[in-house]
């Protein structure tokens, strides 16, 4: 891409499909019939007729047991107890915040199960609840796990862990949820220097790496080093991985620690990061990142 | 004017008598030179850069009674009155807006215009002012007090000789602080159009209409800009332009723009504080009519009181 | 495009990059996100063109209808741009909800084209005071993206630049009333020259300077923008490329948008940086225009529409 502005035509367009090895899954479609109902279970995405299981999305089956589910290509994040999420804070409320996390409904997190300064176990108090807003405001950024989910499938989050809390400087991406590997950790401190962390209801968080501040330290030091600005190489390395992930979606490929970093050290190739942006190069780096996850696997 | 929407109003298909006169046939070049004689002198006696504010700027707050503020500006043949209501709160709206808002409503009267009568039912000219008024209020007042409040904007154009936005925007400002809500900074504006290499500071309907007219030279910078400043804070609230200018023009015209603009502030301040003052002097001349009639009462209540004790 | 919601500390991270000159995604502040243009893409429109950046999707079709002077200038044609703001782009342009954001960019197109030297409507005349061809630009903004401004004009100039009028063959006063005959092959027509015709430029304010073509998250950052309208060239739209040698490009409008005030100095270098990005808006679509010509011409081309 050089000069400022680049338009291509629609006979230009490219193809952002990559190719991959796995054998394509059986798709259904709604109406379809899975089973007999002779000893299923139905799940999400399917319904009961004429003593069959049907699916009532398009999408993938899957079976645990006796249970058949069909989990639709493209969805809402469906939570589960014990995932990662980012969110952001929407509504303050009564001893709650709302928080978006990308499903269905809106999440909660209650006051109770956030860490609040000063010591780990301590009553609620009043005050707590008028200082809320403090702790936490309208259009935060958060990373949580989710606690439990209620009946009706909007999530509950806690963080109370130190890894968990409100999250400062960096850049949000949006990603589909069903894109997202499950993994065992989704934080990631990634070897050029920047953590990530992979929420499992799609949103992406990055962020410099934090130089071990300690969470004691007074308050308006802890502000101040929020507000300095981040060093231009950060910012690049930021830049690169975030076009990086965007070339990879855009050819549908999942996404976890190692696919980013494959996609990143393939970038290296193009020096300046405003050339991925550009569809053949995205093309062209999710290639050559599933050529390299092939070649692992075959290993 | 009340106006029934529902009531089809037909085309006006009437079409003004100047059509037909000489004048209106007139070339490009003889209404330039008409405009500006070689010493560079215009029409109305003016010099290119000199503001009809400088030599005549009437105005006055208090025009209308009822409006919480109002005020009256008069520039020669252009004349705008602005009224300014109470804010009220915000009809039909589900959403808290933090941010107070501002309804502008910049209405030309139908005799004001020296060429077509004014439709009653608002047109295109009169939405994009009232935007444009809108803009240029809109950072000066401290929005953030009237949460979830309107604050009703009226202007109404008596009479239209060219640089009407500026005018409206001067006297919406001047009816602002009549008012009494509060600004960050007095709000001033200024037109300027320009023809060739000349510019006319503060332009008469004709010379704007020269100004957007297609030169029959091509390549020469033509068009109209407006702009409203606030002088204090040094910062430009809106920035209108039309017509075809290269950049070393609007660079200038910006800098001769924001000279006016500062040149018509003391006129406002002068006005807003005369106010003050008049109320002032007024306060104290009621009282003291009051402490008359109370001398003259309690002197004839002693009168009575001998005569009552007399009798 | 308001509404999105932004945590402080993001908003300060968007703010440095801008600072630095140094983008979310790598572009520098004079950077676009790339584009993709397909013109002829409407079956009954005299021209039209489809335009996607990012996220933005706008589709414009221009309709030729003939119509009689204004009496103010009888040697000029006429031209009238509508935007529709569809409620597929987003669910608040239902209903009337679009209608303010659809009347800005209409009337900042209109005040774009006012100029004889942005876009010369003596082509359209086809009989002085009687008779001339008048152009229907309309608009439709499929999808909302932001930067609205900047994709409508560059659509709205490729669809001018696509835009076919048939010849007249004969145009004659037949007692009081005008005659003319068109031809009867639909192949015989006259392209619109579109060259300088102008293309909007926004700029959003985001602490001391300002960035073109933001992503959203960038123009929830700014309270402020500039819509600079800058004429074309016209050297970028013929093949056989004329050097004029002190062409200028000129402002035909500016304009500001938001609730924001910005300082003088800001200002200025906001305009200059707008006729720059201006300029290379301006070259690339020339390129990317005639390179669809030349295919055009070469073989039959092949429509692709909104097929992906």
């Amino acid at each position: 891409m050089s000069g400022h502005v680049t338009i291509r035509l629609a006979s230009e367009r490219v193809n952002h499909c990559v190719a991959s090895s796995n054998e394509l899954p059986r798709f259904y479609t709604p109406g379809e019939v899975i089973s007999g109902m002779q000893d299923f279970m139905r799940g999400h995405g399917t319904y009961v007729e004429d003593d069959c299981i049907k699916s009532s999305v398009a999408g993938v089956m899957q079976k645990v047991n006796k249970l058949i589910c069909v989990r639709p290509l493209k969805s809402r994040y469906v939570g589960e107890i014990g995932d990662v999420v980012v969110g952001r804070v929407l509504e303050v409320q009564q001893k709650r915040w709302k928080v978006e996390t990308n499903s269905r409904l809106d999440s909660i997190l209650q006051l109770s199960s956030v860490n609040l300064p000063g010591g780990e176990l301590r009553r609620r108090s009043a005050e707590d609840e008028q200082m809320m807003r403090k702790h936490l405001q309208e259009g935060d950024l958060i990373s949580a796990e989710v606690q439990s989910v209620f009946s009706d499938g909007s999530l509950s989050l806690h963080t109370r862990s130190l890894k968990y809390g409100k999250l400062s400087q960096g850049v949000l991406m949006k990603v589909f949820p069903s894109l997202i590997k499950r993994r065992k950790n989704h934080f990631h401190n990634l070897p050029c220097g920047i953590a990530i962390i992979i929420g499992n209801n799609g949103f992406i968080w990055m962020s410099p790496q934090q130089q071990n501040i300690v969470i004691e330290e007074n308050k308006d030091e802890i502000e101040n080093y929020e507000l300095q600005p981040i060093s231009k190489s950060d910012r690049e390395i930021m830049a690169r991985l975030k076009n990086c992930i965007a070339a990879l979606v855009a050819s549908k490929m999942m996404l976890d620690d190692s696919s980013i970093m494959f996609a990143y050290e393939e970038s290296l190739r193009y020096d300046d990061v405003k050339e991925l942006l550009d569809p053949e190069v995205m093309l062209d780096i999710a290639f050559l990142t599933q050529h390299r996850l092939n070649s692992i696997m075959e290993e | 004017m009340p106006l029934d929407y529902r009531r089809f109003n037909g085309p006006e298909d009437s079409i003004p008598y100047n059509y037909y006169t000489k004048e209106y046939l007139k070339s490009y070049h003889e209404l330039h030179r008409e405009l500006i004689d070689e010493n560079g002198v215009r029409k109305d006696g003016r010099t290119l850069d000199e503001a009809r504010s400088l030599c005549m700027f009437f105005a006055r707050t208090d025009m209308i009674s009822q409006a919480k503020g109002s005020a009256y500006i008069e520039l020669k043949k252009t004349k705008v009155v602005c009224s300014v209501f109470d804010p009220r709160e915000i009809m039909h709206q589900n959403e808290f807006s933090a941010l107070g808002q501002l309804f502008c409503e910049v209405k030309f009267a139908p005799f004001s215009c020296p060429r077509q009568r004014r439709p009653h039912a608002p047109d295109a000219e009169e939405k994009a002012l009232s935007v444009a008024l809108r803009k240029a209020l809109e950072p000066t007042v401290c929005r953030h007090l009237f949460p979830n409040y309107q604050l009703d904007i009226f202007v109404y154009i008596l009479e239209h000789d060219g640089a009407c936005l500026a005018a409206a925007i001067n006297a919406a400002g001047l009816a602002l602080a009549d008012a009494a809500v509060p600004m960050y900074d007095i709000i001033t504006a200024c037109s300027l159009a320009v023809i060739g290499d000349q510019m006319f500071v503060d332009p008469t309907e004709a010379e704007e209409n020269l100004a957007i007219m297609n030169p029959e030279k091509d390549g020469i910078n033509n068009g109209l800009i407006t702009m409203a400043v606030m002088p204090e804070l040094r910062q430009i609230s809106d920035f209108r332009q039309i017509g075809s200018m290269d950049v070393n023009c609007i660079m200038k015209a910006t800098e001769v723009l924001q000279k006016e603009c500062e040149k018509i502030l003391p006129n406002i301040q002068q006005i807003l504080v005369l106010n003050v003052v008049n109320s002032f002097e007024q306060q104290k001349q009621l009282e003291k009519e009051a402490k008359e009639r109370e001398a003259a009462l309690n002197a004839k209540m002693e009168e009575w009181k001998t005569l009552l004790n007399a009798g | 495009m308001a509404g999105l919601l932004l945590s402080p500390t993001e908003k300060i991270y968007i703010l440095h990059g801008v600072q630095d000159d140094y983008r979310s995604d790598g572009r520098t502040n004079i950077d676009y996100r790339p584009m993709e243009l397909e013109t002829d893409v409407v079956s009954h429109a005299s021209g039209s063109a489809r335009l996607r950046l990012a996220n933005t999707d706008i589709l414009v079709g221009v309709k030729t209808e003939i119509d009689v002077p204004k009496p103010d200038n009888p040697g000029l044609g006429k031209i009238d741009f509508f935007v529709d703001c569809s409620a597929n782009a987003t669910p608040e342009f239902e209903g009337r909800g679009g209608e303010q954001l659809a009347n800005n960019i209409s009337n900042m197109l209109q005040r774009a084209y006012n100029s004889s030297q942005a876009f010369d409507l003596k082509q359209l005349c086809i009989l002085e005071g009687k008779q001339c061809w008048k152009l229907y630009v309309d608009i439709l903004i499929l999808e909302c993206g932001g930067n609205l401004c900047d994709a409508v004009s560059l659509a709205v100039k490729a669809a001018l630049f696509n835009t076919r009028i048939p010849f007249v063959k004969a145009a004659l006063m037949d007692g009081g009333s005008v005659d003319f005959q068109l031809s009867d092959d639909p192949y015989d027509c006259k392209l619109l020259e579109a060259g300088t015709a102008p293309l909007l430029v926004t700029l959003c304010k985001i602490g001391d300077k300002c960035v073109v073509d933001p992503s959203a998250e960038e123009e929830s950052c700014s309270v402020i923008s500039l819509i600079v309208g800058i004429t074309g060239n016209p050297k970028y739209y013929s093949k056989d490329a004329i050097e004029t040698p002190n062409f200028k490009c000129k402002c035909s409008t500016i304009g500001m948008n938001g609730p924001g005030s910005v300082a003088p100095e800001t200002f200025k270098n906001a305009i200059n940086q707008g006729i720059i990005a201006a300029n290379s808006l301006d070259e690339a679509l020339g390129r990317a225009l005639l390179r669809e010509r030349q295919e055009c011409n070469n073989f039959k081309k092949n429509s692709y529409g909104f097929l992906k």
